[in-house]
């Protein structure tokens, strides 16, 4: 079921999900990035205007800003929005049953056994 | 109906028994649907058993219902200490399956506030937060929540299996799998182990759904890596009830071939749960004719 190999990877992803992947994108780092970067960071033969185009859609909808004293053309992550779920996660935290734990979690605690050997493993990976 | 009735009971053990294994040699989307199918089926018919359990109780009552016809001859198969287990657990379900719904609405709407500060036209949801967590909100549409830690500790790589991952959870409804094996497992207690493994196998389908849209099981399984590594170093609010192994033997699965369809693996577990309702349906029988006083 794995199988589809290296080949038909990324190439056919939906506007919404290149939306997901540049927003994702901004907020794993802390500078802005211009679109130049983003198109780099998200690789499979993205092209650049397409990038120009999602940015514009995520300003629109005031999940991005350009940013405005550093260098011009860049954008960062808008953060009401993000500040305001965050908050809402925390409340449901505090009130008791965590809701997120009731869902499909990416993932899930580690003993500490466990957590030596995903160590070994992504070090095995960068060397 | 003195074997048939408790048959079910015994199937759902066998069920139980069944679950993991076939979680271990089947490919997890085949067996994910497969076990959650079953469970409910079987948890269908035990319940249907006790409330014919209960409802022989009517048959030593012997002038209300089963008339002169044959004077009480026929002995009753089910005595009244059974038959009154079986109201009592009956009560037990109720309440059960009461909490597991209450429960699963209070999840829903918690999430669902979650979402509300986001334009509502955008799949993923980013929370500004230290904790780092990731998961689908099932929905229509369907959104992925993720903090901007988890975000932060992932390459760009390892950001898109994170995403096929949720998104893989929300295009397959696995949340409909999910709910419907914890509702079977209120309803009946001997299925819990088959609702944890319909809980693994969702992940584990999710995992390869992203291996495949990433193009590469190797990226996919440091991702799972990375992102465990980053739970845990922060705080992992989640651990507690997660003690079983699920990421080492994720990552391990993805590390090695992917598991095959197996047809005939989850056709005979699907044989398997259609043995519950069809020994209900007969127990049923004759039950209906002992209660009319028609010959057994």
């Amino acid at each position: 079921m794995a199988g589809t190999g290296s080949r038909g990877r990324a190439e056919r992803r939906s506007a919404g999900e290149l939306e997901s992947e540049v927003l994702a994108a901004l907020w794993a780092t802390d500078r802005p990035l211009t679109p130049a970067e983003i198109q780099a960071e998200i690789g499979g033969g993205l092209a650049y205007n397409t990038v120009h185009t999602i940015l514009k859609r995520l300003y629109d909808k005031g999940l991005v800003l350009r940013d405005a004293d550093g260098r011009r053309g860049a954008y960062r992550p808008a953060k009401n929005a993000a500040e305001v779920t965050a908050e809402a996660m925390h409340q449901a935290l505090d009130r008791g049953p965590d809701p997120i734990a009731a869902l499909q979690q990416f993932v899930t605690g580690l003993s500490s056994e466990e957590e030596r050997a995903l160590r070994e493993l992504l070090a095995e990976g960068d060397a | 109906m003195r074997f048939d009735v408790y048959s079910p009971l015994a199937l759902s053990l066998l069920l139980a028994a069944a679950g993991p294994l076939t979680g271990r040699y089947v490919a997890p989307a085949v067996a994910a649907r497969v076990l959650a199918a079953a469970a409910v089926v079987t948890a269908g018919a035990t319940t249907w058993t006790l409330v014919l359990l209960g409802a022989a109780l009517l048959g030593d009552v012997p002038p209300l219902v089963r008339g002169a016809g044959e004077g009480g001859a026929a002995a009753d198969p089910v005595p009244a200490v059974i038959g009154l287990a079986a109201c009592l657990t009956l009560v037990v379900i109720g309440v059960r399956l009461r909490r597991a719904v209450r429960a699963e609405r209070r999840t829903r709407r918690a999430l669902r506030q979650l979402c509300a500060g986001q334009p509502v036209d955008t799949e993923l949801v980013v929370a500004a937060s230290a904790v780092p967590r990731a998961c689908a909100i099932p929905g229509r549409p369907g959104r992925i929540l993720v903090t901007s830690a988890m975000l932060g500790a992932l390459g760009p790589a390892e950001r898109r299996v994170l995403l096929a991952h949720e998104r893989a959870h929300l295009a397959h409804r696995h949340d409909v799998l999910v709910t419907a094996a914890a509702l079977a497992a209120a309803a009946d207690p001997l299925l819990c182990p088959v609702r944890s493994t319909v809980a693994y196998l969702v992940e584990r389908w999710a995992d390869e759904r992203a291996a495949a849209a990433v193009g590469d099981r190797r990226t996919t399984a440091h991702a799972l890596a990375r992102a465990a590594l980053t739970a845990q170093r922060g705080g992992a609010v989640c651990a507690l009830h997660f003690a079983d192994h699920a990421v080492t033997r994720r990552i391990a699965a993805l590390q090695a071939a992917p598991q095959p369809s197996l047809g005939s693996a989850a056709l005979a577990v699907l044989a398997l749960s259609t043995l519950p309702p069809l020994l209900a349906a007969d127990a049923t029988r004759d039950l209906f004719r002992l209660l009319t006083g028609a010959p057994l």
